[in-house]
């Protein structure tokens, strides 16, 4: 639809007019080619605009000009776009692409070659790296297997100290439950003279030593008694006969009851020689 | 001697020989007749446009002999001055031989775009010798001539028929759109300068503009 607007803005560009946004946004619809009826107005009215020349005092140019005119145009050719005939272009068009495949290839060649030497560079290196990896580990191996050896034989000195620390708990173990008796003199001549006596319950078994104990005469024995609780004290256990050195007055005696007993207290006895089964002499030493 | 029909092979002899009738017949048509209708008229000048594009320098020369006139007094018009005027009318027709390629149909006629291209340059050279003030005394001048229909006798031969057709058109516009076309085209002047010449408010003179070309153009299309 042309207003009013539009028609002046028509008139006006015909005679060129239009100045700044107003040109501008004209131009542009005129360009844009939306408006057809618009278009023809403008068309028109450039015409309209154009046949005013006629209306100019008339006036014939000087006949030198029309021959100036073709002399300008003679001397200056209108410049023509050279057209190279297409079967021409063939052959060229051949050579370009040919030119242009060997020199992409040979760029891509160089590319690939030096790609190839990295390639190669980088895989040397990773041999040497590798060597020196394995020789690390290999060095490593070594140093674990040595490691390994001294840790066995740590092992080992361990396992024995273990074993002795084992003997050692049990000896101590066993000491426990050991009675250990001192026997004190009972006679008024020999004060000094006493003895210890070690007993082994579960054994059954014991050990006594006795020191300065005065050297006998042929014909008697020292004889030693171990008395039961649960039986009176006239039923001790001969624990055997025994003599002393004559020059130290020790003994060391190993003695074990003829049957199982559960001593409290230990006696040594003079008697005769061989001993007898019922104490029947003095006694000289006695468990405190 | 060597003739045409010697040079080329009978085919082309005819070929060639074709187109210099034709030739002959276009230069019969170069200067505007009376009576020739404003299609045919704009045929021709598209015809001769054509050839120009393919370096016909006749042609060119056909279409300078049909427009140069009214070009030139549109120039001298503007200017004031021949040596400029002609300068103005030799580099139009120069651009018309390099862009004659470029030419568009759609956007008008030939001799449209010859005005135009004539028209802007003279403005151009105006404002370039800033000579505002003698044309705005010179702008608006006592006759134009309009007031006959098309003159008289003499100047109606002189004319042609197209520019007497134009010149009645004018004449039958009211006073103040006549000034108001006369001042935008001639003019080389501003919206602003053309108002402040009129002494009249800008608003108002854009409507006679407005005014005095569509009844031109509505004029023109009754009497072409």
């Amino acid at each position: 639809m042309i207003d009013e607007r539009k028609e002046e803005l028509a008139a006006l560009g015909a005679f060129d007019l239009l100045e700044g946004e107003e040109k501008a946004r004209f131009g542009a619809e005129l360009a844009a080619g939306r408006d057809a009826e618009l278009r023809a107005l403008a068309t028109g009215l450039h015409e309209a605009a154009s046949a005013l020349a006629h209306t100019a005092p008339a006036a014939a140019p000087p006949a030198e000009l029309r021959q100036r005119l073709l002399e300008s145009i003679g001397e200056k050719p209108r410049p023509q776009a050279k057209v190279i005939p297409f079967p021409a272009l063939i052959p060229w068009a051949v050579a370009a692409c040919f030119a242009a495949a060997v020199i992409g290839l040979a760029a891509r060649y160089a590319v690939l070659r030096t790609e190839n030497r990295l390639l190669q560079e980088q895989q040397r290196i990773a041999d040497l790296e590798l060597r020196t990896l394995q020789s690390r580990l290999e060095g490593e191996r070594i140093l674990g297997e040595h490691q390994l050896a001294d840790a066995r034989l740590e092992a080992e000195s361990a396992k024995r100290e273990v074993a002795a620390l084992d003997q050692k708990l049990k000896s101590q173990g066993d000491l426990a439950r050991f009675k250990i008796s001192t026997l004190v003199s009972m006679l008024g001549n020999t004060p000094a003279a006493q003895a210890v006596a070690v007993w082994d319950p579960t054994r059954q078994q014991g050990m006594m030593e006795v020191s300065k104990l005065p050297a006998l005469a042929a014909g008697q024995d020292y004889q030693l008694w171990i008395m039961d609780p649960q039986y009176p004290k006239t039923e001790a256990v001969s624990g055997g006969v025994f003599q002393v050195d004559p020059d130290t007055g020790v003994a060391r005696v190993v003695f074990k009851p003829g049957r199982n007993v559960s001593a409290s207290r230990f006696a040594v006895s003079l008697e005769r020689k061989g001993g007898v089964t019922k104490r029947e002499g003095p006694v000289v030493l006695l468990s405190q | 001697m060597v003739t045409v029909s010697s040079c080329f092979p009978p085919a082309l002899a005819w070929a060639v020989s074709d187109a210099r009738e034709e030739g002959r017949r276009s230069q019969a048509r170069m200067s505007e007749p009376a009576g020739q209708d404003p299609s045919e008229r704009d045929a021709v000048d598209a015809d001769l446009l054509r050839r120009i594009a393919a370096g016909d320098r006749q042609a060119l020369a056909g279409l300078y002999d049909r427009h140069s006139r009214p070009l030139y007094a549109t120039a001298l018009r503007i200017l004031g001055d021949a040596a400029e005027a002609q300068d103005v009318v030799h580099d139009s027709f120069v651009v018309l031989w390099e862009k004659a390629g470029q030419f568009s149909v759609e956007r008008g006629t030939v001799f449209c775009w010859a005005v135009t291209l004539v028209r802007n340059r003279a403005i151009d050279r105006l404002r370039m010798r800033r000579r505002r003030s003698e044309l705005l005394e010179r702008s608006v001048p006592a006759d134009l001539g309009y007031g006959e229909a098309g003159g008289g006798a003499d100047e109606r031969a002189t004319l042609g028929e197209r520019a007497s057709a134009v010149r009645a058109a004018v004449a039958g516009l009211p006073e103040e759109q006549k000034k108001a076309l006369e001042l935008a085209f001639f003019g080389g002047l501003t919206q602003q300068e053309i108002a402040e010449r009129l002494q009249e408010p800008l608003g108002t003179v854009k409507a006679r503009i407005r005014r005095g070309l569509m009844k031109l153009r509505d004029s023109l299309a009754h009497r072409l």
